[in-house]
């Protein structure tokens, strides 16, 4: 059979097909570690103790997802993640264009934000849990603060380094302070933001699992750590895989394409 | 201009003159307000003085606990474990970068994997290490060297594909074999983003070190904060908090700043 | 002899877009011999670029032959020199490493190839400038290290794909002027590539013109030497070669 001879129709692959491929060539590799893995735990012939196999695992998954506990830890990780995320943002972006509209306020204010910023997420942890106890206020509290000050100090830096002609030229054009704000400071800035939110969302992400290992009873942290006490590996991993996925989910389909949107529309960087 | 006049404006130009000169004074200026601010919270009372201890408390808890030798100690624990895995996750991360950066098979074949690795994160590996290694130093280094080595790696990957084609053709056109290429080229070509990777892995990777450390340390600056905790000494928290800040500022200003001076700044590749 | 002999060389694309192969290059013969100046013009897309890193052994042939010095070639070597456009250098060696380059590759010892590199550097008149890093230059000086860099090599063909395009008009007249002095100097042979018509007209010992990937005439300039733009740019002789090449141009 001959290929009919190319008419009206695109020769092209079509989007979805080049997406398709594109997906494939992107799991091929999982699915090759996968089969290597289960290869490897039947030739050594691990303690499912130590070491897992795939069915054991896949089992597991299957068995929190019947009896809804995944959907339990998984919806309070991400509800704890998301509140704790908005919060921060709501706070921080404002304050940050605050801070930054004057260079006074931000040449004084910056080396305070690089310093919590430094230490955002984790490192909190003791603290928050002895002032809100164990549980959510303390959860949420990491989350907060690993967000909002990395937001903060980028939306900050963000302000700052608007060229000051660019806002004179608004100003002359007759911009008000809401106007200003609006069409020249937020846009502006809008990159910087994104990539604060991208880092600050990485450290409240590790924070949050942190968190949950040590001061809660329920979260993906929780659920692995329960899971260590009674030696059920299985139940460990799968939930490794799922705090992988998830956190691709977030990182690759929402922050990444987020970034260079921002990044790239406003040609500061090139490509 | 009618601003000179107004002394807080000449203060402020004094200030700004003298920051310029010595830019360290900016650096730590700013904190004397916030730490004024911080001591009046305390005197007048707001919250219990056990729960919200001074700066005073701070510094004192700091004289008793490098007397007594466990501060120095405990530190010297979390740089050692800080040193070891970045020096390993760079010993690894580097060469393992420029094998996935300039070979698109072992990109193809690697690059979701490592992905997924990042993904899963440093501190969810911790119930599975403690199984495999107990409480202790292998599951420590574990979590360090996992955490820097993916931001190396992933780095080292973007600044092995980010070097001009031209570069490469120029190399071999003035008869650069191979493996002359790699060192000459790719190498140097791939520094600045391979630092920046070293920037970003640190910073995790010594997050992920206070995390181990609470949840299965016997020392160092995390186990420190952690067991005050647990005795519930929040002024012992506070000053882990502040050593850990400062030990982000000497990591920064005696390794990274001075390692992006001298390559991508220097080079024009990176803006100052 | 280090001359340069293209035999039939063609090159077709296979272009994703439109889904089939496109002749970027069909049947192009040219003889460069030793110690020639050679420009290549032509209209924007007519494969200039092309046949340049087919010499350079950057691409692949899809058919012909490229002979240089006798051998037959294939990738690139070192007695090919290549001047990018984009001035190639390496943002992390001095100009002075940039230049040693091609020696360090064939073994010369360090005092050796920096006395090579000193001289080339010389010759391009960058000798104060040995120490800076290529960003700490302007456009043209770093043009310049890009021709003492493929120089220092002694490559037998020296290739340079419009090395001069983007450097402003005075600095590019400085430029043609020195690289026909050098040229004088050194009699390296040389294939440049240009759309610019004087310049072409100015540099070389022959002018090829190329249409649609072919070779569409070839046309001897026998302006006398040194070539100073001050002179030139009156000269009758000057005036009509660049108007008959033009005119080939805007028909290819
Ligand atoms: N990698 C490629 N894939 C497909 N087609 C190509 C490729 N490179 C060049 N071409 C095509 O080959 C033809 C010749 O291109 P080439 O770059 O050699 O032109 P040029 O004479 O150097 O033009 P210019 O003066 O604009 O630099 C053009 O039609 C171009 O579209
Ligand atoms: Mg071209």
């Amino acid at each position: 059979m001959t290929a009919p001879a190319v008419t009206g129709a695109s020769p092209r692959p079509s989007a979805a097909l080049k997406r398709l491929t594109g997906a494939v060539t992107f799991l091929l590799p999982l699915v090759v570690l996968v089969i290597v893995w289960e290869a490897a735990v039947r030739i050594t012939q691990v303690h499912p103790g130590v070491f897992p196999g795939v069915g054991a695992v896949m089992k597991a998954g299957a068995e929190s997802i019947r009896d809804g506990s995944l959907w339990m830890h998984v919806g309070a990780s991400m509800g704890r993640v998301m509140l704790g995320t908005v919060l921060a943002i709501l706070v921080g972006v404002p304050l940050g264009v605050l801070m930054g509209v004057s260079p006074a306020v931000s040449t004084f204010l910056t080396p305070l934000f690089r310093f919590f910023s430094v230490l955002a997420g984790i490192a909190w942890i003791p603290i928050a849990t002895l002032w809100f106890g164990y549980g959510f206020g303390a959860i949420i509290f990491v989350i907060f603060n690993a967000v909002f000050f990395v937001v903060a100090y980028n939306t900050l830096l963000g302000v700052s380094g608007i060229p000051i002609t660019l806002r004179n030229a608004a100003a002359s054009l007759g911009a008000g302070p809401w106007t200003m704000l609006r069409e020249v400071l937020l846009p502006g800035a809008l990159p910087n933001i994104v990539t604060g939110i991208r880092t600050g969302l990485g450290f409240a992400w590790r924070g949050l699992i942190a968190a949950e290992m040590i001061a809660t009873n329920v979260g993906l942290g929780y659920m692995l750590f329960l899971a260590r006490d009674f030696y059920r590996t299985e139940l460990i991993v799968f939930g490794m895989v799922v705090i992988g996925i998830l956190w691709l989910l977030i990182d690759r389909l929402i922050l990444a394409p987020l970034e260079r949107r921002t990044i790239e529309r406003w040609g500061l960087v090139r490509s | 201009m009618i601003a000179a006049e107004n002394p807080f404006a000449r203060v402020w130009g004094a200030y700004l003159r003298l920051i310029a000169r010595f830019p360290s004074v900016g650096q730590i200026v700013p904190f004397l307000p916030l730490i004024a601010l911080w001591a009046l919270v305390v005197e007048l009372g707001v919250f219990p003085r056990a729960f919200f201890p001074g700066p005073v408390d701070v510094v004192q808890s700091f004289i008793t606990l490098t007397w007594k030798g466990i501060l120095p100690a405990y530190l010297e624990d979390s740089v050692v474990r800080l040193l070891v895995g970045a020096a390993v996750g760079i010993a690894v991360g580097i060469p393992l970068g420029l094998l996935v950066g300039l070979s698109s098979k072992a990109h193809k074949a690697l690059w979701p994997i490592l992905l997924f690795f990042q993904a899963i994160g440093d501190i969810a590996w911790l119930p599975l290490l403690i199984i495999w290694f107990g409480f202790g130093l292998q599951t420590m280094t574990f979590v360090i060297v996992y955490t820097v080595l993916f931001p190396v790696v992933l780095n080292t990957v973007l600044g092995v594909r980010s070097i001009p084609l031209e570069l490469h053709r120029a190399g071999r056109s003035l008869g650069a074999p191979p493996w002359r290429i790699v060192t000459e080229i790719v190498v140097p070509g791939a520094l600045p983003n391979i630092i920046t990777g070293l920037r970003n892995g640190l910073g995790y990777g010594w997050r992920a070190l206070i995390a181990a450390e609470m949840i299965v340390g016997t020392s160092g600056i995390g186990f420190l904060m952690f067991d005050s905790r647990r005795a519930g000494s929040v002024v012992e928290i506070l000053l882990g908090m502040i050593v850990l800040g400062l030990l982000w500022y000497a990591v920064d200003a005696l390794i990274l700043a001075p390692l992006e001076r001298a390559t991508g700044q220097r080079w024009g590749l990176v803006a100052r | 002899m280090k001359s340069l002999s293209i035999r039939n060389l063609s090159k077709t694309y296979f272009d994703p877009y439109a889904g089939k192969h496109v002749t970027a290059v069909q049947a192009v013969s040219l003889d460069v011999p030793e110690g020639e100046f050679v420009c290549v013009v032509g209209p924007s897309g007519c494969g200039k670029t092309t046949i340049l890193n087919m010499i350079a052994g950057f691409i692949p042939l899809s058919g012909g032959e490229i002979v240089v010095d006798g051998r037959s070639v294939s990738g690139p070597g070192p007695d090919r020199g290549v001047v990018f456009q984009s001035h190639a250098l390496f943002p992390w060696k001095t100009v002075l490493e940039n230049v040693a380059f091609g020696p360090k590759m064939r073994g010369v010892p360090l005092a050796d190839r920096e006395a090579i590199a000193r001289e080339y550097l010389a010759l391009a008149g960058l000798a104060h400038a040995a120490d800076r890093y290529p960003n700490e230059l302007s456009g043209g000086m770093q043009q310049r290290v890009g021709v003492a860099r493929a120089l220092a090599n002694q490559p037998a063909v020296l290739l340079m794909d419009e090395p001069f395009a983007s450097v402003d008009a005075q600095t590019r007249m400085t430029l043609q002027e020195e690289l026909t002095r050098i040229w004088q100097e050194r009699r390296p042979t040389i294939i440049f590539i240009t759309h610019d018509v004087p310049e072409a007209v100015f540099l070389a010992n022959r002018v090829v013109v190329l249409s649609k990937g072919r070779v569409l005439k070839e046309i001897d300039i026998d302006l006398p030497r040194p070539r100073v733009w001050d002179a030139l740019i009156e000269d009758e002789r000057f005036k009509t070669l660049s108007a008959q090449v033009l005119q080939l141009v805007r028909s290819a």
